[in-house]
């Protein structure tokens, strides 16, 4: 299948781009780099980049002024290679939310369903298009009654491995017609599907080889161009960073011990919230009655979301008061086992408690955890008592040291 | 020489005749092998690896174990110690039906508990003890024909409404066998679905069984303190689900009102389910036109009606063992061996077996799990050690109930099930 050169530029997360910049694929990246800031457009190009980072650190939910022409290519590579030089994944997420959030808002604006088939078959996903669109239900409400159909099925595997990270209630394959190994997809969700694959795409991992990260800083810092942007792009982040830079300060008497005494499943989520990666509707709803459970005041429930994408200060409080007001139980170990949120084997750690049980030494005796405040509850339990132990032992310490020798 | 011992040496005879027609798995030098020995106080032994089936059933021969496992999982390196230094390649998607998980009517004949906190003791599989509320049983599993049709019907469900109508899935990829105890498994070998990791696995596993399925997105809505309800037209689960109504509904009156009482079923109350029945031809004519869907039923709000739909989702999903399913380093009976607690051997079969297979009595040879049969009716003689063991219908005879301290006279097979569930003694 061939896919347009305009579709490449104006998409350059295609796999097709390694066809269409054979060239640009065997270079390195200083060759690269050296390659751009020699080119007549260098300052568009780094212009281009700077307001991507302008634009995630505004958080804005859109590329301004974005241009789908061949700069385009360089100005994706280009933001890739900036995300790897800067090495820290709070910017990494906010590049990768609003870069993918960028492309769901073009595929959204494709006139054809051509371009989104061509894409998918680019991205080889197994999909079927239907034009006109194929019905597969009917939806009726009162006097309103509407065709469900789409142009898009998607085998079910490629469905689950694009889908698998989104765990919202309406993208689980039990709540989607599947038929014969193809799940009907509205458009929409085929298109946020693809803009998850995108945000995968621009995640870099933060790289632990501080020393190769040298040496290539040290290479493309002599590439005037590269060095003033990466330079701008740092003062922005010194200037912006202490809005996302998130600590979870939860200054409260008595609870600076809770955080230890959290629970794996909370902590993953405090983590990516933390990395400012997006949550997913249970592990929103999960954490904001988990810590209301807890006792923290709204206001410092509201700001772990604070560093979230899509944070809206006041929609977030109105949400977080209404679930005080409604009390609502977290879920328990079972509920969260089959909404994929447990991590108890993720946390070696923090997760034995979930694993192991508590109660005796012979594990089939051994009691399960069943509730992640239970976890919290037991865990300051085993801290008391260790240090009451510890007092004890102290005391004693001090007593025997008091009596005369013998 | 004790009976476990003359329980490997049974075992060892068989693998020595078997050794010409031993099967071999896909991928068989790179799955993980594993065995539970018979010697007591030593548990299974993983990460082994074989070359070949020769080799496998030259170590089977040599040492036969009481069961035999292989991973669901390919490696590179199957026979590494720890899990992240295998090279993991990926692994089929493994169904474990097992009535040890779900309720048969049956269990209350034969299936025995007793309560190691209060001394309790009771037929069935509660969660509870209901004398004490503790949960700590010791249990005696038994099986028949009611429990391994259920079991059979679940495969058989799992194949026809779910894995080719809904996954497209090929016949040819799909490996079924009785486990040799009270169960199936089905095993999906494909290249696709190997790439699967576990969170994946579980939206598989949640579309099978229908848990955590939501009404509210199928349909389910009150507007106006009217209920609008799913539609039997819309493809998916809302069809399967609308599809069982439609089946009970057509039911007669009084087996209907026994469904919708039965505290194993709906557990609805007396008049709630006399509105139900008066409804029950408008409900059914609402369902086939398919134009319309307020679900007007006296005493039925949203909260009973999820309450209905969860027992008919119930009904219409797989019972599976989930775990199994998600975990990918999961090991699972190797076809042909011997299941350790039966005795009876892991039997693979087609899905056109599958439609008259009968484990506890199978007429075609090549099929038959009972491979202890002893060809001049030869019987021996056993101790009961147990309490009391449950009556036990094996080749259309009849054994039992026996209690302890009994004596019994029986053919050789029943015997090396008796020796392997260790409820009795060679005398």
């Amino acid at each position: 299948m061939s896919i347009s050169n305009e579709l490449v530029n104006q998409y350059p997360w295609l796999p097709s781009l390694r066809k269409f910049y054979k060239d640009t694929r065997e270079l390195s990246y200083s060759e690269f780099i050296s390659e751009i800031f020699s080119n007549t457009n260098n300052v568009q190009i780094a212009k281009r980049v700077l307001k991507i980072f302008e634009a995630a650190f505004n958080n804005l939910e859109e590329i301004p002024d974005k241009k789908n022409d061949n700069l385009n290519v360089h100005v994706y590579l280009l933001l890739k290679i900036m995300l790897y030089a800067l090495n820290n994944k709070i910017i990494t997420n906010r590049i990768a939310n609003l870069y993918s959030k960028s492309s769901y808002n073009d595929m959204e604006h494709e006139n054809s369903i051509s371009n989104i088939y061509d894409i998918c078959m680019d991205l080889g996903l197994k999909i079927n298009s239907y034009d006109p669109p194929e019905p597969y239900g009917l939806k009726i409400v009162k006097d309103h009654r509407e065709k469900l159909e789409t142009n898009f099925s998607i085998h079910y595997i490629d469905y689950l491995s694009l889908a698998s990270n989104l765990r919202d209630e309406y993208r689980k394959l039990t709540n989607n017609p599947l038929i014969d190994g193809y799940v009907f997809i509205q458009n929409k969700t085929l298109i946020r599907l693809i803009q998850e694959y995108v945000r995968n795409k621009l995640l870099i991992e933060e790289t632990e080889d501080k020393a190769s990260l040298k040496a290539f800083m040290k290479n493309v810092s002599q590439i005037q161009g590269f060095k003033d942007l990466y330079d701008n792009i740092k003062t922005l982040w010194e200037n912006r960073k202490e809005e996302f830079d998130f600590t979870f300060k939860l200054d409260i008497k008595n609870k600076e011990e809770m955080l230890l005494s959290y629970p794996p499943c909370v902590i993953e989520i405090l983590k990516k919230a933390e990395e400012g990666q997006n949550l997913v509707h249970h592990e929103r709803l999960f954490i904001v009655w988990f810590l209301l459970a807890l006792e923290y005041p709204v206001e410092n429930v509201v700001n772990i979301f604070s560093t979230l994408p899509d944070f809206d200060k006041d929609k977030t409080t109105y949400q977080v008061e209404y679930a005080k007001r409604k009390n609502y139980t977290p879920y328990q170990c079972l509920t969260l086992k089959s909404l994929g949120l447990c991590m108890a084997d993720k946390y070696k750690e923090e997760g034995e408690l979930c694993r192991e049980g508590y109660g005796s030494k012979d594990p089939v005796e051994r009691k399960k955890i069943k509730h992640p405040l239970f976890y919290v509850q037991l865990k300051q339990y085993r801290s008391e008592r260790e240090k009451e132990y510890k007092r004890n032992l102290a005391k004693r310490e001090l007593e025997d040291s008091k009596k005369p020798n013998e | 020489m004790n009976d476990f011992n003359y329980l490997k040496r049974l075992f060892q005879a068989y693998y020595q005749e078997e050794q010409n027609n031993f099967p071999q798995v896909s991928s068989f030098n790179l799955r993980e092998f594993g065995y539970i020995p018979w010697e007591k106080k030593v548990f299974m032994k993983r990460h082994l690896k074989f070359e070949n089936p020769k080799e496998l059933i030259a170590d089977l021969i040599q040492n036969p174990p009481r069961h035999l496992y292989s991973s669901g999982s390919i490696y590179l390196e199957p026979d590494a110690r720890e899990m992240e230094s295998k090279n993991y390649q990926g692994c089929d998607l493994i169904i474990d039906i097992d009535v040890d998980h779900f309720y048969t009517p049956c269990k209350e004949k034969h299936d025995l508990w007793y309560c190691k906190e209060c001394g309790t003791e009771g037929t069935g599989m509660p969660e509870k003890c209901p004398a004490c509320k503790k949960s700590k049983f010791t249990k005696l599993n038994w099986v028949c024909d009611d429990c391994l049709d259920i079991a059979k019907n679940e495969i058989k469900k799992l194949v026809y409404n779910f894995l080719i109508p809904d996954f497209g899935i090929n016949e040819k990829d799909m490996r079924i066998a009785f486990s040799g105890h009270r169960g199936y498994h089905l095993k999906v070998e494909s290249e696709e679905i190997r790439k699967l990791n576990s969170d994946e696995r579980r939206e598989i596993v949640d579309y099978l069984t229908g848990d955590n399925i939501s009404f509210d997105l199928l349909g389910l809505i009150e507007r106006s303190t009217e209920i609008h309800g799913l539609l039997k037209g819309n493809f998916g689960w809302s069809q399967k689900i609308m599809n069982r109504v439609e089946e009970i509904l057509q039911k007669p009156e009084k087996e209907l009102e026994d469904i919708l009482t039965d505290n194993n079923s709906f557990d609805l109350n007396h008049n709630v389910t006399e509105s139900f029945l008066n409804y029950k031809d408008d409900f059914l004519e609402l369902i086939r036109k398919g134009e319309r869907n307020v679900w007007a039923i006296e005493g039925f709000g949203l909260t009973m009606w999820k309450k209905f739909l969860k027992e008919i989702v119930k009904q219409v999903g797989v019972e599976l063992d989930e775990p199994v399913s998600i975990d990918i380093h999961r090991l699972i009976r190797y076809p042909s061996s011997l299941h350790g607690k039966t005795g009876f051997k892991v039997q693979e079969l087609s899905l056109d077996d599958l439609k008259d297979f009968n484990p506890l009595d199978e007429s075609n040879k090549k099929l038959d799990p009972i491979v202890f049969t002893s060809k001049k009716n030869l019987t021996q003689k056993l101790e009961i050690t147990e309490n009391l063991i449950p009556m036990t219908k094996i080749k259309g005879v009849e054994y039992g109930p026996y209690s302890k301290g009994e004596i019994i006279n029986i053919p050789h097979h029943i015997a090396v099930f008796l020796l392997c569930k260790e409820v009795a003694k060679t005398i």
